[in-house]
């Protein structure tokens, strides 16, 4: 019992990392209609400029983590305004917003490959090894940093998405862009913020997981759990996409606890091909239809 | 010169493998990430039919090229349902999935340390007749109406399916001709290198044969060509530049959809009518030379 | 004896009713007229009956054989053809190609013959060309066979995706606002046009329309949908003296609430 208390605890912050990356992504493709796979990029950047405000310059843990946020928000701008905004502007087909975002996440990955090396590099061991006893239950501080801040920011996103202007004019857009636009919102602006937040938050998570675990290249491939905890709880719903992260976390974990770590990855998969064939809205999108 | 032959006999088993893709993506706008697995299919298939059977190559590329197609068929069946980036997301997964097959294939595939003493049957010129052979089959299939079918995929799948195409069943087809394409490649590269690796076909590959649809562009059967040969030759030349390779292919890919999105071929097709249109066009250009006079 | 008959025609998206009991029988050869206000679930309804929407509930005839279950493709084939209110051309084909497209769903060959370029294939392909060429000849598009869809002006976008419409050979055409954009000579150009390949084909139209002056042109009967029920139909007199259609038309809030 205390095992599994253990692994439902372990499995809810992990979830919580994936949310951060599952909501971005979400978001994304509820405005554009892509998948983003350039996430990838903006969670690594995250993870390495974290890493380096910590070793090289030794900033103290707050500023790191904001410098981390602020990496992922460079990258993901940049990577809207210098990609994304002219194929948009031109109005290319959707196959193009994916092949562009494949390339950037290669050119992401391998940049970094080429420059500062394959190699796994850890963080330096503040919070990681820190941890509660609380009847046979540890509870690292890392896991409750991750869980307070990850929930103070998606709070703080649901607020923004539910309450403001700019919010109200994100779930329009997530309706009709176009409709929006002519209405006299500024789509570029609108969706650059979009990318802003999805970059904050995917800088955020970069930087949980170099944490929690090592940085390395291939970081950013984690992404690809988010993009089933976000299908699984339906593209383009915020909620389900924290409902849909936890959830992964929590079976994820169970599984790797239970059974092995290559069986979880297989469950990973298994479970996005299933629920694209029963339900490829997900379980909490709404379901399209095309509009014709 | 052995040298130089062997690069063209690589470029000659690529150029098959990327205008297969170049169907499925260019002309049908299916994108694919993980195409290399059919090249591991075919390669793996006919390695084992000729080293482990002995079946004679002829006999050997054959089946590969339908055991490939057949995975394309049963690999399409639920996943082009799907709309794109699903399908893409899906066949990343398939690419990971095919190399993961192979590295755990123990005896039958020789697991990660690869698969050796395949009998090094392509030479350069049955690679260039084959290669001859599958561009001309699909300029054929491109020119016919499951060409046009594709296109209108491509272009607008709603409006298709309301013009009486079985959009879903085409786009079967497309995947299946294209896996097919992509099992020859292999299966012709298994028997010029001799010993093949799962790592072989790993995401770089994909994003090789990715990378060259989209520079040759999408759309231009002769641009897949033309881009395989750039693509695949200069890396060959390149080696030492090697870990910057995909860094190249990844700004390749956003490059090309970013500032030329109709590819180094725009969507036309290279013709002898298009080098003499060209040729007076540079004419017209210089000055004092051919007719000397502006347009 | 109509040639297309909707019976209690239904579509719920979600708990909203998009279409409601929807009954209209065309007879063969006549011209019908689909209107109400914006969001009243015309095009709803040409979605159920190209087979894009499953209809929650009622049946779609078309020649006596009902339609339910066909995939677009099938209807297509069957005999009912569209037109869609914001215009799927493929864009980037040639106006000829466009035309192809549609026309070649019966063609006789293969994928072994489209390879080997047989005989069989090349005389498929030869008449699948006449014919197209014929079809733009006759919407007056022929000098434009080779232009790239989206590189026509507006008017003739238009005028071809009728004419792929056409090459499918309908007995039933369904008309999404073919208007829509055009200025008042361009939209007298299009009654004249509608009327002609009614009779050049032996057609029957329904369209869907916002210029009251072609509906009222051209239409023998007029349905009017507001809020996905039908609210009135008749002769284009019947409906313009028809009070509930006015009323939902100029938007008054107490009718709106009755009619919903």
């Amino acid at each position: 019992m205390i095992k599994f208390i253990q692994q439902l605890i372990n499995g809810t912050s992990i979830g919580f990392v994936y949310a951060l990356i599952a909501i971005g992504y979400s978001l994304i493709y509820s405005i554009l209609s892509f998948s983003n796979f350039a996430h990838s990029t903006f969670i690594i950047a995250g993870a390495y400029t974290g890493f380096f405000l910590l070793t090289a310059v030794s900033l103290p843990l707050p500023f790191s983590l904001l410098g981390a946020i602020v990496g992922g928000i460079l990258i993901a701008v940049f990577a809207e305004k210098v990609a994304y905004r002219p194929i948009r502007e031109r109005g290319n087909p959707t196959l193009y917003f994916i092949i562009a975002s494949m390339g950037m996440s290669i050119f992401g990955e391998n940049i970094v490959i080429a420059t500062i090396g394959p190699k796994f590099r850890s963080y330096p061991p503040i919070l990681s090894v820190t941890a509660y006893q609380i009847g046979g239950i540890s509870i690292s501080v890392l896991d409750i940093m991750a869980a307070v801040v990850g929930s103070i920011f998606l709070l703080m996103l649901m607020y923004v998405v539910n309450k403001t202007r700019q919010g109200m004019a994100i779930r329009a857009a997530a309706f009709d862009l176009e409709t929006v636009g002519l209405m006299g919102v500024n789509t570029n602006q609108l969706i650059s913020l979009v990318f802003l937040v999805a970059g904050a938050l995917a800088g955020l998570a970069g930087f949980f997981l170099g944490m929690k675990y090592t940085v390395f290249p291939q970081l950013g491939n984690l992404t690809m759990k988010a993009y089933v905890a976000a299908v699984f709880g339906g593209l383009g719903s915020l909620p389900g996409a924290v409902i849909g992260s936890v959830f992964l976390g929590i079976i994820e974990t169970i599984i790797a606890g239970y059974f092995s770590s290559t069986l979880r990855d297989i469950f990973v998969f298994a479970l996005l091909i299933l629920v694209l064939l029963v339900r490829p809205s997900g379980l909490m999108g709404a379901k399209r239809e095309d509009k014709v | 010169m052995g040298y130089l032959l062997g690069i063209m006999t690589l470029i000659c088993c690529n150029i098959i493998v990327v205008i297969g893709l170049s169907l499925l993506t260019g002309f049908t706008g299916i994108f694919s990430f993980g195409h290399a697995a059919y090249m591991a299919i075919g390669a793996y298939s006919a390695a084992i039919l000729t080293t482990k059977l002995g079946v004679p190559f002829v006999l050997a590329l054959i089946v590969a090229v339908m055991i490939a197609a057949l995975a394309g068929r049963l690999i399409g069946i639920p996943t082009l349902k799907l709309v794109g980036d699903y399908f893409a997301i899906a066949m990343l997964g398939l690419g990971e999935t095919v190399r993961l097959l192979l590295d755990n294939g123990g005896k039958l595939t020789g697991g990660a340390r690869g698969f050796g003493n395949i009998p090094g049957k392509t030479a350069f010129p049955i690679a260039f007749v084959i290669m001859v052979f599958s561009v001309i089959v699909m300029r054929n299939i491109i020119g016919s109406r499951y060409g046009r079918c594709f296109l209108a995929i491509r272009e607008d799948e709603l409006a298709a399916e309301c013009c009486g195409i079985d959009t879903y069943g085409l786009k079967k087809t497309s995947l299946t001709i294209s896996a097919a394409f992509g099992g020859l490649g292999g299966a012709l590269f298994a028997h010029y290198i001799t010993y093949i690796q799962p790592i072989m076909f790993d995401m770089a590959k994909s994003t090789e044969i990715a990378a060259a649809v989209v520079f040759g562009g999408l759309g231009s059967l002769s641009g897949s060509i033309i881009a395989s040969i750039i693509l695949i030759g200069i890396p060959e030349v390149l080696r030492p530049l090697y870990q910057w390779r995909l860094v190249f292919y990844g700004l390749l890919l956003v490059g090309t959809i970013v500032l030329r999105p109709q590819g180094l071929m725009g969507g036309r097709e290279f013709t002898i009518q298009g080098l003499k249109n060209a040729a007076q066009w540079v004419q017209e250009k210089i000055p004092g030379r051919g007719k000397g006079e502006k347009r | 004896m109509s040639i297309l008959k909707i019976e209690g025609l239904t579509k719920v998206f979600g708990g909203l009713t998009a279409v409601s009991n929807l009954n209209i029988s065309i007879p063969q050869g006549r011209i019908y007229g689909l209107i109400g206000p914006n969001g009243a679930g015309k095009t709803t309804v040409f979605n159920m009956i190209t087979g894009i929407y499953q209809p929650t509930r009622g049946i779609v005839e078309a020649e006596g054989k009902s339609l339910a279950g066909l995939k677009p493709n099938q209807i297509a084939q069957a005999g009912v053809a569209r037109t869609f209110q914001n215009l799927r051309l493929f864009k980037k084909l040639t106006a000829l190609e466009n035309i192809i497209i549609a026309g070649q769903y019966n063609t006789k060959y293969n994928l072994v013959t489209a390879v080997l370029q047989n005989r069989a294939f090349k005389e498929e392909e030869k008449r699948l060309r006449q014919e197209a060429l014929q079809l733009l000849d006759l919407v007056g598009l022929s000098e434009y066979a080779e232009y790239k869809a989206s590189n026509l002006p507006y008017g003739h976008q238009r005028r071809l995706e009728i004419a792929r419409a056409l090459a499918l050979k309908p007995k039933i055409l369904l008309l999404d606002e073919p208007a829509a954009g055009m200025n008042p000579e361009e939209s007298l150009a299009l009654m004249g046009f509608i009327r002609d390949i009614k009779d050049k084909f032996g057609l029957t139209i329904l369209l869907i329309e916002h210029h009251m002056e072609i509906v009222m042109g051209i239409c023998e009967h007029i349905v009017v949908l507001n809020f996905g029920v039908e609210i009135a139909h008749g002769s284009p007199e019947e409906i313009q003296n028809n009070s509930e259609v006015i009323t939902a038309y100029l938007g008054e809030v107490e009718k709106d609430d009755a009619a919903s």
